[in-house]
C-alpha cells in the first residue's frame, strides 16, 4: 500500500474544517495548507470551496496555487474539487466573467436556467445518477448528496465519465479526468454516503 | 429532482440549548448533555440540516466565541449542513462564522443592511445567506417583523417583501412568533400573503411544529422548501425518525438515508 496523506487546501474557501473533520473520522493523516510549498509529501489534495469563483480564483492565484496543483496532478497524484473548487477545475464561469478557473478540464459554468421557474440556488439535498466508477464503489446509484449552488456546467471534453443531476435540467454534479476529481455537491455534508465517497477517493491509488 | 428539508434549530445562550416559547427561552442542557443524551450523532441522520443559532441580544466577543466553541464541538462527528447565527452585524462576524463549519449564515436584526448582504455575498455567494425573518401580528392582525431576540424592526412583513429582491440572499426563513414552542403548528396562512411576483428562492417555515403531522403539513405546501424545529423535546429521540418516515409515506420528496453504507 502507498503512502496517504491528504492536503487540504486552504484559501479563504470556507467549510475547511469540515472536511478536515470527515478526514479525521476517516483516520487519515491529513494538513491544511496555508501555501504550497512541500506538496511531495502529499497523495492526495481537496480544494474546497464556498465563495464566488472570481474571489476564489483570485485567492488561489495570489499564492500561486495554480502552478503547483497542476505540477501536483501532473505527478499523476489525486486532487478532488468540491463546489466552487471543482468549479475552478474548469476553465471560467459566467459568475465572475474576467476570472479564469485552473483550466484542467474544459468547460464553462452558466447560471441555471430561470425558465424552469425552480428556485436558485440548487440548494438540498438531490440524486446523483452516478457513473459507478471506483469512487462510487459502495454506493447505490441515485443516493442523495447535498447541493448548494447556482452555477452549473452541462457540457466538457469527451475525455471525462461523468455523474449527472436532474434540476430542470440534467448538469455535471461529478466529474471524472484520470487522476483528476470534482464533486458539485458536498460529500463532507452528505451523511455517511458522502463520507464514503471521500474514503474512496482517497483509496485511489495512481 | 430536489428535495425537500426538514431541519432542525439549536438554540444557544450562555452555554446552554434553551427551548422557545413566544421567543421566552428556558434553559435545557449543555453541549456535553445534548451530545449525551440525546445521541445526538445518530439523530442528524435523521434531518437534512442543522441550524445553531446564538440567541443574545446584542452578544458581545466573549458571547460569540463561547458559542462557536460548542458548535466546534458539537459538528465534530456530524456531516451534515449547518447554518450559525445571531450576532452578525459585520463582514468579519460573518467569517468567523464561515471560518467555524457554517455553509451558511442566517441574518436577522441585519437584514436591512443591504451592503451587508452584498459584502457577504460577493466573498461567499448569495447562496451563503440565509435570510431570517421573526414576525408577530400586532392587534389589528398585521404581520410586522421583529429582531433582535423580539424588537421591532418593521411595521410591514408584506412590504419588506416588496423590496427584498434589493438584497443578496439565498433562501428566506419565516419564524412565527406566536406559533414558537406552542406546538400547535406551523402558520401556513402566511404564505397566501406573499406577493406573487417573489422572485423564486427556497423558502422555509419555521415555529409551531409540535408533531411529525405538522412538519408534513408544511413539506405538502409546493411554495415551501423546508420546515424547520427548535423543539427539542418534541422532535429529539424518535420524533425526528417519525416525521421522516410520515413524510415519505404521504410522498413527500425527501432524501433517503437509510442504505447501508460500510465505511
Amino acid at each position: 500500500m502507498k503512502f496517504k496523506r491528504v492536503g487540504i487546501i486552504d484559501y479563504g474557501a470556507g467549510n475547511l474544517g469540515s472536511i478536515y473533520n470527515s478526514m479525521q473520522y476517516l483516520n487519515i493523516e491529513t494538513k491544511v495548507l496555508n501555501t504550497p510549498s512541500n506538496l511531495d509529501q502529499f497523495s492526495h489534495l481537496i480544494l474546497p470551496g464556498v465563495g464566488s469563483f472570481g474571489k476564489l480564483a483570485e485567492n488561489l492565484s495570489r499564492k500561486n496555487w495554480p502552478q503547483n496543483i497542476k505540477d501536483f496532478v501532473r505527478k499523476g497524484k489525486n486532487l478532488l474539487g468540491i463546489c466552487v473548487g471543482m468549479q475552478l477545475l474548469f476553465e471560467s464561469s459566467e459568475e465572475s466573467k474576467n476570472s479564469k478557473g485552473l483550466s484542467l478540464i474544459k468547460g464553462n459554468f452558466k447560471l441555471f436556467d430561470a425558465s424552469f421557474n425552480l428556485p436558485i440556488p440548487h440548494m438540498g439535498f438531490n440524486e446523483v445518477d452516478h457513473s459507478n466508477t471506483e469512487i462510487w464503489k459502495g454506493i447505490k446509484n441515485k443516493s442523495p448528496f447535498y447541493f448548494i449552488h447556482s452555477f452549473k456546467v452541462k457540457n466538457t471534453e469527451d475525455k471525462t465519465i461523468l455523474s449527472k443531476t436532474f434540476y430542470g435540467e440534467e448538469f455535471i454534479s461529478f466529474v471524472e479526468k484520470e487522476n483528476i476529481f470534482g464533486s458539485q455537491f458536498h460529500p463532507e455534508k452528505s451523511h455517511l454516503v458522502g463520507l464514503k465517497l471521500l474514503k474512496n477517493f482517497l483509496e485511489i491509488n495512481n | 429532482m430536489i428535495k425537500k428539508r426538514i431541519i432542525f434549530a439549536l438554540l444557544y445562550q450562555d452555554g446552554y440549548f434553551h427551548l422557545s416559547r413566544n421567543f421566552k427561552l428556558q434553559k435545557v442542557g449543555d453541549v456535553n448533555w445534548l451530545i449525551n443524551n440525546f445521541r445526538f450523532g445518530s439523530t442528524s441522520n435523521y434531518i437534512d440540516e442543522l441550524i445553531c443559532l446564538l440567541v443574545k441580544k446584542e452578544p458581545t466577543i466573549e458571547d460569540k466565541k463561547a458559542f462557536i466553541k460548542d458548535v466546534n464541538k458539537l459538528r465534530e462527528k456530524i456531516f451534515i449542513p449547518i447554518t450559525l447565527g445571531g450576532g452578525i452585524r459585520n463582514l468579519k462576524d460573518a467569517s468567523d462564522y464561515f471560518n467555524n463549519g457554517a455553509d451558511k449564515i442566517s441574518l436577522n436584526t441585519s437584514i436591512f443592511q443591504k451592503n451587508l448582504t452584498r459584502e457577504i455575498s460577493n466573498i461567499y455567494g448569495e447562496q451563503s445567506i440565509s435570510i431570517m425573518i421573526d414576525y408577530l401580528k400586532n392587534e389589528n392582525l398585521e404581520e410586522q417583523i421583529f429582531s433582535n431576540c423580539g424588537t421591532k424592526l418593521e411595521n410591514n412583513l408584506f412590504k419588506f417583501f416588496n423590496r427584498i429582491n434589493e438584497f443578496n440572499y439565498g433562501e428566506i426563513i419565516l419564524n412565527s412568533i406566536e406559533q414558537d414552542g406552542t406546538g400547535n403548528g406551523l402558520d401556513l396562512n402566511v404564505i397566501k400573503k406573499m406577493p406573487k411576483n417573489l422572485k423564486k428562492k427556497p423558502f422555509l417555515l419555521m415555529g409551531g411544529a409540535g408533531k411529525p403531522e405538522h412538519i408534513v403539513e408544511g413539506l405538502k405546501n409546493n411554495f415551501v422548501s423546508g420546515v424547520i424545529t427548535a423543539n427539542l423535546f418534541n422532535f429529539l429521540g424518535e420524533g425526528l425518525e417519525e416525521s421522516r418516515k410520515m413524510s415519505i409515506l404521504n410522498k413527500i420528496n425527501l432524501a433517503d438515508f437509510s442504505a447501508k453504507i460500510i465505511l
